[in-house]
């Protein structure tokens, strides 16, 4: 082989060789806690990361393994860690990065546990954000401080669906000699390879498209290798002796997997956060058919787009494929392929008909997660963020009616005739009112 | 460890482990476009095992500070002045690729600096491509993804690793990348013009083992055995399956023969 294999071909065999011995063709599922030193020699050079291999599985495991490997050949990365959820990664990736009295810049426009995390959680432990505009590369250059460690914010805003030009913001995070990072969930690497696109770190929730059927938690940190770490002064715990393995200096021992080497050192082991090898064979078994999954994905989101916007019964329709979203050409440039598969909409009649449609679909889904092979329905202002503030939800581009839409893999015409159910409910509610 | 030597800064990888004198010395050189992260999963292992290591980059090349060198008898000639600026009488030297040459030119010209040889994935010449040159000068992301696809065996393509996490194409299309641009380059015209390895070769007294990748498509495993034949009682080992990468591909197939060579 001397030609990188494709995209379609990685989401399959990526990461893994079958064994001579058993020759399994499916990824076996490692559930072992730990793993037969083979002497006392081996056992050390494992805890000095003298050689490769396994040793706890808190640390790293087979099966997880090949997840990492397949994630971080789809992302064209060099290296990849998997955690126990996206919330796992976002935070083991932001503790590797910064201490106390250090401060990030982020999009306000978030998931709502990402707000939460930033906003109240890490000042506890003397570590500010600032939150501006995805949209507005201006203010995200303004924000920046010299104690200013990153940039992190999603491609496509969850749920305002706003879009970050990653290659700009990439750009002015680099003029200031820090990472740009990239909540990713929402666009997997299928529809765009953030690392490519001037990221430095992208973070996932596995849960959602790259696991696509719902039956596991997981996240991941992926790692470009293409950040420069070494900036004196800038972010000692890579590119200066650590405390562990003789004082190990990772920048210098592991080069463009230095903050993956860390994050495994440091925060696998410190914190904790890792991933169930049967969840990792879960998540794995959907990654095998995520380029299907995607197209038919955006076949049926843009089918559904042009039945709600002709729809009489919808007061508006929010998604960067349509060209009055603000970000329809960023869009284009960076996600041709579509800007993933969550539709906003709201309902003519507000908050109420909004609830009356919810309650009376029957096919879609009505609970908190996005990317299920399912077609997924809920009222965020109500629940995903409903424990953030009303200056949170305006900035993140909230309203009361919206409805967040997650579009499956159904027959459209079936998710067209469920849609009907709901907007007729809501019709008589608007009605009786 | 930094050290300068010739107005410039050199970078010493020492396997993260204090520099220790009275150790065996182990002098890694590596190959075109690469620096001391070709040799990670060498230079911790062999530190921790009680060798003193010296993993340098080149000039112009990783952390190390000047321009290339344009030719393998001055990167010898250098390697030769790092041992002697380090208070190093001789080292045993381990060669890839590129580093091969060097190596031999290094156990020719400076015969007294060399205890033993190891040569991976080498070759008595190695003659590069028209297409790939011209690339390294203008088109350098064209010409590290040539390499790395070439460089690496069907391991490396699968993305399967022993480290944990780790691609084997996307960290060294980053470590290609993270070196200046000018390296590359310089470092395929040196081994254009080098035509001296089969007379280094024959002049080799120092004992010498030879480990080659089955499927290079780099420094192919004929020309290695080629380059075995030339070097009086050199020894062999050939790693089936293996790419020309095989230091990150198959770390242990590698460091179990050189242990028993340094050994031995």
């Amino acid at each position: 082989m001397s030609q990188d294999y494709n995209f379609d071909t990685l989401s399959l065999h990526a990461g893994h060789t079958p064994d001579d011995r058993h020759g399994s063709r499916a990824v076996p599922i490692h559930q072992t806690t730990s793993y037969l030193f083979k002497d006392t020699r081996h056992a050390a050079a494992l805890y000095n990361m003298e050689v490769g291999g396994h040793l706890y599985s808190r640390i790293s495991n087979p099966t997880v393994a090949v997840l990492e490997q397949r994630l971080a050949a789809l992302e064209d990365a060099a290296a990849c860690t998997a955690t126990a959820s996206g919330m796992a990664a976002l935070s083991s990736a932001l503790l590797t990065l910064c201490s106390a009295g250090d401060h990030i810049v982020s999009s306000a426009q978030l998931y709502g546990a990402n707000v939460n995390l930033l906003k109240y959680t890490l000042p506890r432990f003397g570590i500010e954000t600032s939150f501006v505009s995805a949209t507005d590369p201006d203010a995200i250059r303004a924000a920046i401080r010299p104690n200013t460690k990153l940039v992190f914010g999603e491609v496509v805003g969850n749920p305002g669906l706003d879009i970050m030009d990653i290659e700009a913001v990439g750009q002015i995070a680099h003029d200031a000699g820090i990472p740009l990072m990239i909540d990713a969930t929402f666009n997997t690497p299928w529809l765009l390879k953030p690392l490519t696109r001037g990221a430095d770190i992208v973070i996932h929730s596995l849960t959602k498209w790259i696991g696509g059927h719902g039956v596991a938690i997981g996240g991941a940190v992926v790692d470009g290798g293409r950040f420069d770490w070494g900036a004196p002064g800038k972010f000692p715990t890579i590119s200066e002796p650590h405390y562990s393995m003789d004082g190990i200096n990772f920048y210098e021992e592991f080069g463009p997997a230095a903050f993956t080497a860390k994050l495994r050192a440091e925060a696998m082991y410190n914190f904790g956060p890792c991933l169930s090898p049967t969840n990792a064979f879960h998540i794995i078994q959907g990654l095998e058919t995520l380029p299907l999954r995607m197209q038919r994905h955006m076949d049926n989101t843009n089918a559904l787009l042009a039945f709600l916007s002709d729809h009489e019964d919808v007061a508006w329709v929010r998604h960067p494929n349509l060209p009055d979203h603000p970000g329809h050409d960023i869009a284009r440039r960076l996600m041709p392929r579509g800007a993933g598969s969550i539709i906003a909409f709201g309902v003519k009649g507000g908050r109420e008909a909004g609830r009356a449609f919810i309650e009376a679909v029957q096919l879609s889904s009505h609970l908190a997660n996005v990317g299920d092979a399912k077609t997924l329905v809920i009222h965020p202002a109500s629940t995903t963020h409903s424990h953030i503030d009303a200056e949170a939800m305006k900035a993140g581009g909230l309203s009361d009616d919206m409805i967040r839409l997650s579009v499956g893999l159904e027959d459209i015409d079936d998710i067209k005739a469920d849609f009907e159910i709901g907007f007729k409910a809501a019709r008589r509610l608007t009605k009786q009112g | 460890m930094k050290l300068e030597l010739g107005h410039h800064i050199v970078h010493i990888a020492t396997g993260g482990r204090a520099p220790n004198a009275d150790a065996p010395a182990l002098l890694f050189l590596h190959g075109s476009g690469q620096s001391h992260l070709t040799w990670v999963l060498q230079t911790r292992y062999f530190a921790y095992d009680g060798y003193n290591i010296i993993a340098p980059d080149f000039p112009g090349h990783g952390l190390s500070g000047g321009a290339p060198l344009t030719t393998i008898e001055q990167m010898a000639d250098w390697a030769a002045r790092l041992l002697q600026a380090l208070g190093i009488d001789s080292a045993a030297v381990v060669g890839h690729s590129q580093g091969c040459l060097v190596g031999l030119e290094m156990a020719s010209r400076h015969a007294g600096c060399v205890d033993r040889l190891c040569l991976i994935a080498g070759a008595a010449a190695i003659p590069v491509n028209d297409y790939l040159v011209t690339s390294s000068a203008d088109r350098l992301d064209s010409a590290i993804t040539m390499m790395t696809g070439w460089g690496h065996g069907q391991t490396a393509h699968l993305h399967d690793n022993t480290q944990p996490g780790f691609s084997h194409l996307g960290f060294g299309r980053a470590l290609m990348a993270g070196n200046p641009a000018e390296a590359l380059h310089a470092d395929l015209l040196a081994c254009n013009a080098y035509d001296r390895g089969a007379e280094a070769a024959a002049s080799v007294t120092q004992p010498c083992h030879l480990i080659l990748a089955g499927a290079d498509k780099m420094t192919p495993v004929k020309q290695g055995r080629k380059l075995a034949g030339l070097i009086p009682h050199a020894q062999l080992t050939e790693i089936a399956g293996a790419g020309h990468m095989l230091p990150s591909e198959h770390p242990e197939a590698v460091n179990a023969p050189l242990a028993r060579f340094l050994a031995s």
